[in-house]
């Protein structure tokens, strides 16, 4: 037990001296995290409103799709991702492979779909009578996307969090995609993932601590919307 | 079927419109013309097809069979132009989950328009809403009275050709529905605006009305 209380000590202690390598794995993580998210709310969005709001043949196996990716696994998504941007890949020409774009590739495929389904979800339970009410005030169909997705807006930010809290934990994309380069492409849970490995619980303990920082920081926000969405 | 005898120029011309909900025959009209600048009164049990048609004439939805001609020209569904020509009230309208001034002044918004605090002030007055008191206001903040005064003023405010109203003063006090039904006429007043109305007060449709409709099983019935 002492050598836990002794990593929290230690840990603190990291964080309260800017220790460099600790503060690069959590710029890094933020940096990529956020390119995730937006990248999976500039596709998810639009998506979602078409799912959610249009009637169109295989629409049911399409959501049963869009849902079964919601587990999707991500050393799946690492794996993948890795095999289309390695040198002999599809998409090797672009050197994408162990940056920090090439993780955030990945992780798009892992948020798009609590994106996609989220969003569809919010825009099928708005009130029926939105549409027409949209039409009839003269709103042509890129004004009804935009005042729709306007109106589902705490559910989409919902969505967001629930994305960016899956993205920001993950660990199985950023260690194939990006190779856990120190200084360069090491998040902090391929951080965490690797100094436990190595028995330096301080950093993993000072990581972990930001992690969980981050994800309650994202919950509570998430408290707050869910409030005003009722 | 339903002639229109009026000097005026055709505004709508319904031919062979048919309905069908879940393939169920809900509306049936072989031909009705509607005078520019008209009152039309459309009565009925409900379920006998009001909101159908009207949802056909405000471009909402477009028949299973017919033609809808507007100015002449055959219409469907997906041309914009004409649904900024025609607006309807529905019976219970929803609105925007933002301010009263906002929701007022949306369809002026989605036109590009300028000086749209001043017109949704306007049209308050017009439903009898005090703009200082409401401008400000949440949608959620209104009773079912105001949101339907809102919801008038954000039809007034288009200064539309046709204002198609379904059953607009349902379940509402004396003094919403006063300052509906004056406001509704107003349109027509300063505007030329074309009225077609569905409602259960058959003493306030004659008192206005150039023509009333009605509607049994969806098919016009008398004229």
């Amino acid at each position: 037990m002492d050598y836990i209380f002794k990593g929290f000590v230690e840990a603190i202690s990291l964080l309260s001296s800017g220790h460099a390598e600790t503060y690069s794995a959590i710029w890094v993580t933020l940096q990529v995290s956020s390119m995730s998210i937006v990248g999976s709310l500039v596709i998810g969005t639009p998506l979602g409103f078409l799912l959610g709001h249009t009637t169109f043949p295989g629409k049911a196996p399409l959501r049963v799709v869009v849902d079964t990716l919601l587990s999707f696994p991500t050393v799946v998504i690492g794996l993948l991702v890795y095999a289309f941007l390695t040198r002999r890949g599809p998409l090797g020409e672009f050197g994408l492979l162990f940056t920090l774009p090439g993780i955030a590739a990945g992780q798009i495929i892992l948020g798009l779909p609590i994106v996609v389904a989220m969003t569809a979800t919010a825009v099928e339970n708005l009130d029926m009578r939105l549409k027409s009410t949209l039409l009839s005030l003269g709103a042509v169909p890129r004004q009804v996307l935009l005042t729709t997705l306007w109106e589902a807006r705490f559910s989409v930010m919902l969505a967001a969090m629930a994305a960016y809290g899956r993205i920001v934990s993950e660990v199985g994309i950023s260690m194939m995609v990006g190779g856990n380069i120190k200084w360069h492409t090491r998040t902090i849970t391929t951080a965490i993932a690797l100094e436990t490995g190595k028995g330096e619980f301080s950093m993993g303990i000072a990581l972990g601590i930001v992690l969980m920082l981050i994800a309650f920081a994202v919950n509570l926000s998430m408290c707050g919307i869910r409030k005003r969405v009722g | 079927m339903a002639q229109d005898t009026s000097k005026e120029p055709l505004l709508y011309r319904l031919e062979d419109i048919i309905q069908k909900y879940g393939g169920r025959a809900v509306l049936g009209i072989d031909s009705l013309a509607i005078a520019s600048k008209s009152i039309i009164g459309l009565v009925g049990h409900n379920g006998s097809g009001k909101s159908t048609l009207l949802r056909i004439l405000a471009f909402l939805e477009a028949p299973a069979q017919g033609k809808v001609f507007f100015q002449g020209k055959a219409c469907c569904t997906r041309q914009d132009w004409v649904r900024r020509k025609v607006t309807l009230l529905p019976q219970e309208p929803y609105l925007l989950k933002r301010s009263v001034e906002a929701n007022v002044a949306y369809g002026l918004r989605v036109r590009g328009e300028d000086n749209r605090p001043d017109k949704a002030r306007e049209v308050l007055d017009m439903v009898g809403l005090c703009p200082e008191d409401f401008v400000r206001r949440s949608w959620h903040e209104l009773s079912g009275g105001e949101a339907q005064r809102v919801a008038l003023a954000a039809r007034l405010i288009l200064k539309p050709q046709v204002l198609l109203l379904d059953e607009p003063t349902t379940s509402l006090d004396a003094e919403s529905t006063r300052r509906i039904k004056e406001a509704s006429l107003a349109a027509r007043t300063h505007w030329d605006t074309t009225l077609v109305v569905a409602s259960h007060d058959m003493a306030w449709l004659e008192s206005i009305c150039d023509k009333i409709l009605t509607l049994e099983g969806g098919r016009l019935t008398i004229s």
